[in-house]
């Protein structure tokens, strides 16, 4: 295992009265993605803030990124950051090119450095063609990869990415996964947020799950499967006969969780669920392999909470 | 400094030049309708007051009404636009636009946009006054009867006092920003003080035609003193002492612009 390049020991952030970060300790390897997943409100948001300097942590804490502390080193990572906020913020006045010309020059590149990176980076997103298109002429997925071209400027060597491909339709969402897994197959290192978890799934190498500003559950796609979750889940949404079902001996090794119309059945073995299934024979089923959602459910709980 | 920390980000000047070079550059790509009101207004102010108004009012200080009026406007189109760049401007960038969250992304702090924002406030009022001077000093070329013209070469010094009359406004304008929720709440400020400091700061007519009660308030607010500089200039009077206008200025800018930095810097790094 390579030194971290990112350390974060109990760090805190409070707002008033709300702890939106509760004593949150990690540590990223160099090159790899880590992603922070969690429900609306669960402090992924202040937690990157805090890394790129936009946010200073409460006193105790401490945060070390690439050997600087964004307290007191604000401006060294900001310039080997590079920054996908959640909400587009692209001079709209300005076209395309116009955009990343300015943002580069905050990093003081020469105008001909600038528009070589500016050619690469547009050919690499796939923005080629729209160098001089106004920002409200693009579509949600086109502003996004220019937002995601504009942070890369500088060739980072942190991304943060803070819900990257919200909104975005599958298509796009995949380019951008397949864009993001090439830069860190090249050496960039990804702090991630995301409440996808098919985005956590394809592109992380660790995941921590955060709820109310803690780390529940920290570990690499696989084994939050496989220590947190049955490998398979029935899914039963009319709950009818559930009494019926519930009552028979079929359900020795199978657990249930019932939440409002849905009742799910987990087990590691899928011949228990099929018996289970057989048994309600009539009514509608949906037989799966369990997925990071479902640990995520499970860690977070089901319902909303008053941050969501 | 050891050599695997050694400073790879711009220095200050350049992080100041490029957040100032950010609004330069998005108000160029709209210069014809961003330029048009400081170039058409004083236009419109010769036909009003110039053919119109001044024939009635009496000369004041030597000088015709509208040559009067005219130097004032001078300084009060810097105020105008100061104004507006740091209230609704900042605001709708901060809050509408979210170009602040870009530009922080970047190696640049909240204290050097600040500072920034007012360093482009000032050359903007730098720019308004020399549109008026430029286009009053161009029909008085023309039709020297509608428009007398300014007293030269004094006269040319306007730009420069506009600049240091939109750094004070602007820094003004910033501090109210910081206490603003929501962008209706300008309304206040714009009706409440500065169009009253439009008419009661030696623009429009003397102070010292003000009741004597009145006097010393038109003393306390910073419009007065831009205006008296640039007067005892175009009038030559060596006997003005402009000391208490010049430090008034610059403490004003600096004091106000502090607590305003301090105060936005707050709601910007939560």
């Amino acid at each position: 295992m390579p030194n971290p390049v990112i350390q974060a020991h109990h760090i805190n952030k409070r707002f008033g009265s709300l702890q939106a970060v509760d004593d949150l300790s990690f540590e990223v390897s160099p090159n790899t993605c880590f992603g922070f997943l969690g429900p609306n409100g669960a402090g992924k948001t202040s937690t990157m803030k805090m890394i790129y300097a936009r946010s200073k942590r409460d006193d105790g804490g401490t945060i070390d990124i690439f050997g600087h502390d964004p307290n007191t080193e604000e401006l060294a990572i900001k310039y080997f950051c590079g920054v996908v906020p959640q909400e587009d913020n692209l001079d709209e006045e300005l076209n395309v090119i116009q955009n990343l010309r300015l943002f580069a020059r905050f990093y003081d590149m020469d105008a001909k450095k600038a528009d070589s990176r500016i050619d690469e980076l547009l050919g690499f997103l796939e923005l080629g063609e729209k160098r001089t298109a106004l920002i409200r002429e693009l579509s949600g997925g086109m502003k996004r990869r220019l937002v995601i071209a504009r942070a890369l400027l500088n060739e980072p060597k942190l991304l943060i990415l803070d819900e990257p491909t919200t909104g975005l339709d599958p298509q796009v969402r995949h380019l951008i996964w397949d864009k993001l897994r090439q830069l860190k197959r090249a050496g960039t290192t990804m702090l991630l947020t995301t409440h996808y978890m098919e985005e956590a799934f394809q592109l992380c190498d660790t995941i921590l799950i955060m709820h109310k500003g803690r780390n529940i559950m920290q570990g690499t796609p696989k084994e939050l499967l496989a220590e947190h979750i049955e490998d398979y889940v029935l899914e039963l949404t009319d709950p009818g006969k559930i009494d019926e079902v519930v009552q028979s001996a079929l359900l020795a090794d199978v657990r249930v969780d019932e939440s409002g119309q849905i009742v799910r059945f987990y087990a590691d073995d899928i011949d228990s669920l099929k018996a289970v299934a057989d048994a309600i024979q009539d009514s509608q089923y949906y037989l799966r392999q369990s997925n990071l959602e479902d640990v995520f459910l499970k860690a977070t709980g089901r319902t909303l909470n008053d941050r969501q | 400094m050891t050599d695997n920390k050694q400073q790879l980000y711009p220095p200050l000047y350049k992080r100041l030049f490029s957040v100032w070079y950010r609004h330069a550059r998005v108000y160029r790509q709209h210069i014809f309708s961003n330029a048009f009101p400081p170039f058409f207004e004083p236009l419109i102010f010769l036909v009003g007051v110039g053919l119109g108004l001044g024939r009635y009012i009496e000369p004041i200080d030597g000088r015709p009404y509208v040559q009067f009026l005219a130097i004032g406007l001078l300084i009060t189109s810097s105020m105008w636009t100061a104004f507006f760049e740091c209230t609704f401007g900042t605001f709708i960038r901060m809050e509408f636009q979210k170009t602040y969250d870009g530009m922080l992304a970047a190696p640049i702090t909240a204290n050097n946009l600040i500072v920034g924002e007012m360093l482009w406030a000032g050359s903007k009022g730098f720019f308004f006054s020399f549109a008026v001077l430029f286009m009053l000093t161009l029909v008085s070329l023309v039709a020297p009867d509608t428009m007398p013209m300014l007293p030269m070469p004094n006269v040319l010094i306007a730009p420069l006092i506009g600049f240091a009359n939109a750094l004070m406004f602007g820094a003004m304008a910033l501090l109210i920003t910081s206490f603003v929720k929501t962008i209706n709440h300008f309304n206040f400020f714009m009706t409440g003080v500065i169009s009253p400091m439009f008419f009661f700061s030696g623009v429009v007519f003397p102070v010292r035609e003000l009741p004597r009660l009145i006097q010393p308030v038109a003393e306390f607010v910073p419009l007065t003193h831009s205006v008296r500089i640039i007067r005892c200039i175009c009038d030559n009077n060596l006997t003005c002492n402009l000391l208490w206008d010049v430090l008034y200025i610059i403490i004003f800018t600096t004091v106000i612009g502090t607590l305003a930095t301090k105060r936005l810097k707050k709601r910007l790094i939560k």
